[in-house]
C-alpha cells in the first residue's frame, strides 16, 4: 500500500451533529487506482463520512488530504463542493439524483462544468471558442454514453430512462468531470442479481481503463467482498476494522458490529461467521 | 345522491356565484354593450345583457351533463336523460342564485336607496338592466327562467355533441392536424433549417415594422407600453424562469434603470444633459450592478425568504427615490423632468418611433435570452433550479451563477426603465410602485414560465385586455387575482409554456418518444456492459 501513489487521505475526521458524534476521528488512505469499500450497519455514518469528503459537511476535526491531477496534496476542510469537484472528485447519490428534466446529454454536459471556459459574454456573442467548447462537449459526452452502455439514449429524458440506466448515467455525470477519485454511493441498490454483476463489472473497468480510484458504499456484500482491495468497517461513526475482504471477513468485532454481540459469541466457527457476512 | 344530481347543483351553484360576481364588478353591462349589436331588437329589453345570461346558462347546463356519467362511457347504469337533468338543475340552482341576487337589489331599488354608495357598479340603470326593467320579481323571476330553460338546452347539446363525437372528433382531427404540421415537410424545415427559420422571423420582423405606421397614436403608446411589459418579463425570466429565484421587487432594477436614465440627461436636478444612449449604456451598466449588490447579501437565502427580501428591496428604492431629503440628489416626488430621447433629424422619436425602437429592444432581447438559454450557462441555471445541491456537487459555483442570473436580468429591467422614463419624458417614484412587479410576475406566471412566446402573450392578456376593456378597469386587480388562481388551477404551467417547464409542472412520466429505450432495456438484460463499448 505504501509502495503507491495516495490519492486521498484523512486523518482524524470527526463530524458532530449536536451531540451526535456521526463520524468520529476516521482514518482512512486511498491508493492510485484502488478500489475502496466502507461498510457498516445503518447509521454507522458511511454517508455522513462521504458527504465530509464531497464537502457537503464540513468535518469538526480532522484533514482530508486530496493529490489533485497534479499530485498537488490539498486540504479538503473548508473546501465547498464546487470546488472539490473542480479539484477531481466526483460522486453518485444512494438515491439516484439526476436533473430529471433534461436529457441524457445534457445531464453528462453539466457535468463537465468544471472544464469549460468561456464566460457569459462569449454565451451572448457566441464567440468561435465557444462553439468549438460546445461541440466538443457533445462529442465527449456522446462518447461517455457510450462507454456507459447508454448509446443512442442521449436525447432521452433522464426520467424516462429505466432504472439500470438512470445508474449509469449518474456515473457518466460523474465521469464527465474527469474525476482522480470517485466515490460511489451504493450504486447496485435497488438491482437484480444480473444487474448487480453487471454493475460490479463495470466498476472495475472505471479502474482498468480510466485508471480512476473509486470509494465505494455498499451494502452488498458479494460486492463489497469481489471488488474492493481493502475495506473499512465503521459503526457508530468508528472505525472498528480495515483490511482485505478476507480479513474483515474473518473479524470478530465486524460480526459483533453487524449481528449483535450474543449472536457474535455463538457463532465459534470463523467460515461459518464469514458466511453470515457474505449474505 | 345520484352524480348526475350533484353535478347539476355543483355546475349551478359555481355559475351563480360567478355571475354574480360579475353583476357586481359591473362586468353584465359590458358585456351587454358589447352582446348588443349581435341581438338587433326593437324592444325596450337589454337584448346583450339577456344574451348573454342565456350563453352562460347553456354553459352551465352543458358543463353539468357532460361530467354526468352517460356521457361518461357508463350508459348501462343511466339513463341519457340524466344528462338533460343535470342541466335542469343546473339552470335551476344557478338562476336562482342570480335570481335572487336581481330580486334584493331589485326590491332595494323600489326602496329608493342608492346602492352607489356600497358598490359603484350598480347604479340604478344598471340595476334596471338586470331586471329587465320590469319590478324586481318579474324580472327576477324572467333571469331564473332564461337559466331553466337555457340550462336544458345545454343538458341537451352536451348530449347531442356526444352522440355525434363531437368533442371526440374535434379534439382528435385537432390532433391529427397539429401532428400533421408538427410532421409536415414545411414544419421540419422550419424547424431545421435555420435560414428559413430566419426568413419567417423576417416576415414577421417586416410586418412589425409596417403596422405602427397604420396604428394611431393612442395605440402606438399602448403597444409601447406592452413591449415594455415584455421586456421586464423576458428580463425577469432569466432571474426566475431560468435560475429560478423568486424575485417580487423587480421593479427596483427597473426604477434605477429609469431614474439613472432621467438624472443623467434632464436639466434638473443634476443638470447633466447627457447624451440619451450614453446614458442608456451607463443605466443599464447601473442596474446590473444594484443587481449584483443587491444579490450579495440577498442570494444566500432560498425560496420565500428571498421573495421577501426583494419584495422589500423594491419598496426601499422607491421610499429612497421619494424622500425630501434625498430631493436635491432624486427630485423627490415631484420626479425627474424633461428626460432626454433619442433623436431623429433633430426631432424628438415619435410614439411611432418609440415602439420601432421598443420593438428592437425585445428582439434584441430575445436573441440574448436564447443564447444565455442555449448555452452552457442555460444549462447551470436549469441544472440549479431543478436540484441546488447536486448542481453544486457538478461544480457550478451557485452562489455566482446566481449573481449573474440577477445582474442579466437587472440589466434588462434597468433597459425597460430606460425605454419607460425616456419616452414619458418623465419619471417619478410613483412610475415604481410594488404593483409593476407583480404585473410582471403576473404576466410571466399567465404567460409561461422560461417561454419567450409565453411572455409576449402573457404581456399582452395582462396589459393589453385591461386597455380593450377599459370599463373594468377599476376592477383590473380583481381581475388579475382571478385570472392567476383560475390559471394556477386549469393551466399551472402558462398560457404557452416552454416544453421543459411544462415537464416540470406534471409528475406523469412522458412516454419515450424513440424506441431507443426498448434496445436499451434489451441491450442492459441481455448484454454485459463490457461487450457493448
Amino acid at each position: 500500500m505504501s509502495s503507491q501513489n495516495i490519492v486521498l487521505e484523512t486523518r482524524k475526521v470527526t463530524k458532530r451533529f449536536g451531540g451526535l458524534t456521526a463520524v468520529s476521528g476516521v482514518n482512512l488512505v486511498i491508493p492510485e487506482k484502488g478500489i475502496i469499500s466502507v461498510i457498516g450497519p445503518n447509521g454507522a455514518g458511511k454517508t455522513t463520512f462521504f458527504n465530509c469528503v464531497s464537502g457537503f459537511y464540513q468535518p469538526d476535526e480532522g484533514e482530508i488530504i486530496f493529490s489533485d491531477r497534479n499530485n498537488k496534496h490539498v486540504d479538503l476542510v473548508g473546501f465547498a463542493p464546487d470546488n472539490i469537484v473542480a479539484l477531481g472528485i466526483s460522486r453518485t447519490y444512494q438515491n439516484i439524483r439526476l436533473f430529471a428534466n433534461m436529457t441524457a446529454v445534457e445531464n453528462i454536459m453539466v457535468g463537465m462544468h468544471p472544464h469549460l471556459k468561456t464566460t457569459w459574454f462569449e454565451a451572448i456573442l457566441r464567440t468561435p471558442r465557444l462553439v468549438k467548447e460546445e461541440k466538443d462537449s457533445i462529442t465527449e459526452a456522446t462518447r461517455l454514453l457510450q462507454f456507459v452502455g447508454l448509446a443512442g439514449a442521449g436525447d432521452e429524458l433522464a426520467r424516462n430512462l429505466p432504472y439500470g440506466a438512470q445508474r449509469r448515467l449518474e456515473i457518466a455525470r460523474a465521469l464527465a468531470n474527469k474525476p482522480r477519485l470517485l466515490l460511489l454511493d451504493e450504486p447496485t441498490a435497488g438491482m437484480n442479481n444480473k444487474e448487480t454483476a453487471e454493475m460490479t463489472e463495470f466498476i472495475r473497468r472505471l479502474r482498468s481503463e480510466l485508471g480512476i480510484s473509486i470509494f465505494l458504499i455498499e451494502h452488498d456484500m458479494h460486492v463489497v467482498m469481489g471488488i474492493s482491495d481493502y475495506i473499512t468497517v465503521l459503526d457508530y461513526g468508528e472505525k472498528i476494522a480495515e483490511g482485505t475482504p478476507e480479513q474483515i471477513q474473518k473479524n470478530p468485532r465486524v460480526i459483533e458490529a453487524y449481528l449483535g454481540r450474543g449472536a457474535a459469541a455463538g457463532l465459534h466457527k470463523k467460515s461459518a461467521a464469514a458466511d453470515v457476512v457474505a449474505q | 345522491m345520484p352524480n348526475y344530481i350533484r353535478n347539476g347543483l355543483r355546475s349551478g351553484f359555481v355559475f351563480g356565484i360567478v355571475i354574480i360576481f360579475l353583476i357586481l364588478i359591473g362586468f353584465t353591462r359590458v358585456a351587454n354593450e358589447l352582446l348588443a349589436p349581435l341581438v338587433k331588437g326593437t324592444s325596450q329589453l337589454p337584448m346583450g345583457f339577456i344574451l348573454f345570461m342565456a350563453l352562460l346558462g347553456l354553459w352551465a347546463g352543458a358543463s353539468a351533463a357532460k361530467r354526468s356519467p352517460v356521457l361518461m362511457g357508463m350508459p348501462d347504469t343511466y339513463q341519457k336523460w340524466n344528462a338533460i337533468i343535470s342541466g335542469l338543475i343546473a339552470g335551476i340552482i344557478g338562476g336562482a342564485f342570480v335570481g335572487l341576487f336581481i330580486f334584493v337589489l331589485g326590491s332595494i331599488q323600489t326602496k329608493g336607496m342608492d346602492m352607489r354608495v356600497y358598490l359603484a357598479q350598480l347604479s340604478p340603470d344598471a340595476i334596471k338592466m338586470l331586471t329587465l326593467g320590469r319590478v324586481a320579481w318579474a324580472g327576477a323571476f324572467s333571469i331564473w327562467l332564461i337559466f331553466v330553460i337555457t340550462g336544458i338546452a345545454g343538458g341537451l347539446l352536451a348530449l347531442f355533441s356526444d352522440s355525434f363525437k363531437l368533442g371526440e372528433r374535434m379534439s382528435s382531427s385537432w390532433k391529427n392536424m397539429s401532428a400533421g404540421i408538427g410532421d409536415s415537410a414545411i414544419a421540419k424545415t422550419v424547424n431545421q433549417n435555420a435560414v428559413v427559420r430566419y426568413i419567417l422571423y423576417g416576415i414577421f420582423i417586416i410586418i412589425l415594422l409596417i403596422l405602427p405606421s397604420f396604428l394611431g397614436k393612442y395605440w402606438n403608446y399602448t403597444l409601447g407600453t406592452i413591449g415594455i411589459y415584455i421586456i421586464m418579463g423576458l428580463g425577469i425570466n432569466i432571474i426566475i424562469g431560468m435560475a429560478g429565484l423568486l424575485n417580487l421587487g423587480y421593479v427596483a432594477f427597473f426604477a434605477v434603470g429609469a431614474y439613472t436614465v432621467g438624472l443623467l440627461t434632464a436639466p434638473a436636478p443634476q443638470g447633466l444633459h447627457w447624451n440619451f444612449w450614453i446614458g442608456l449604456l451607463v443605466a443599464m451598466v447601473m442596474a446590473a450592478f444594484v443587481g449584483w449588490l443587491l444579490g450579495i447579501p440577498v442570494l444566500r437565502l432560498r425560496g420565500d425568504y428571498l421573495a421577501i427580501v426583494t419584495l422589500g428591496f423594491g419598496e426601499m428604492i422607491r421610499v429612497l427615490v421619494r424622500s425630501k431629503a434625498l430631493s436635491s440628489i432624486f427630485g423627490g416626488p415631484q420626479g425627474v423632468r424633461d428626460i432626454a430621447g433619442p433623436m431623429i433629424f433633430g426631432q424628438r422619436f415619435t410614439e411611432r418611433e418609440y415602439l420601432y425602437l421598443i420593438v428592437a429592444v425585445i428582439i434584441f432581447t430575445i436573441f440574448i435570452t436564447i443564447r444565455l438559454q442555449n448555452s452552457h450557462l442555460g444549462r447551470a441555471w436549469g441544472a440549479m433550479r431543478e436540484d441546488q445541491t447536486v448542481a453544486q456537487a457538478m461544480g457550478i459555483n451557485i452562489f455566482r451563477y446566481k449573481l449573474l442570473a440577477f445582474a442579466l436580468g437587472a440589466a434588462i429591467g434597468g433597459l425597460a426603465g430606460v425605454m419607460f422614463a425616456s419616452r414619458n419624458q418623465y419619471t417619478g417614484p410613483e412610475d415604481h410602485t410594488l404593483m409593476v412587479s407583480v404585473n410582471v410576475l403576473a404576466l410571466v406566471i399567465v404567460g409561461g414560465m422560461g417561454s419567450i412566446p409565453g411572455i409576449i402573450l402573457g404581456s399582452f392578456v395582462l396589459k393589453g385586455l385591461p386597455e380593450l376593456l377599459r370599463q373594468i378597469e377599476d376592477y383590473r386587480l380583481l381581475v388579475f387575482g382571478g385570472l392567476l388562481v383560475v390559471m394556477m388551477i386549469v393551466k399551472p404551467e402558462g398560457l404557452w409554456p416552454s416544453k421543459r417547464r411544462q415537464l416540470e409542472m406534471s409528475d406523469v412520466d412522458l412516454p419515450p418518444e424513440t424506441d431507443a429505450l426498448q434496445v436499451l432495456e434489451e441491450q442492459s438484460s441481455d448484454q454485459k456492459l463490457r461487450g457493448e463499448s
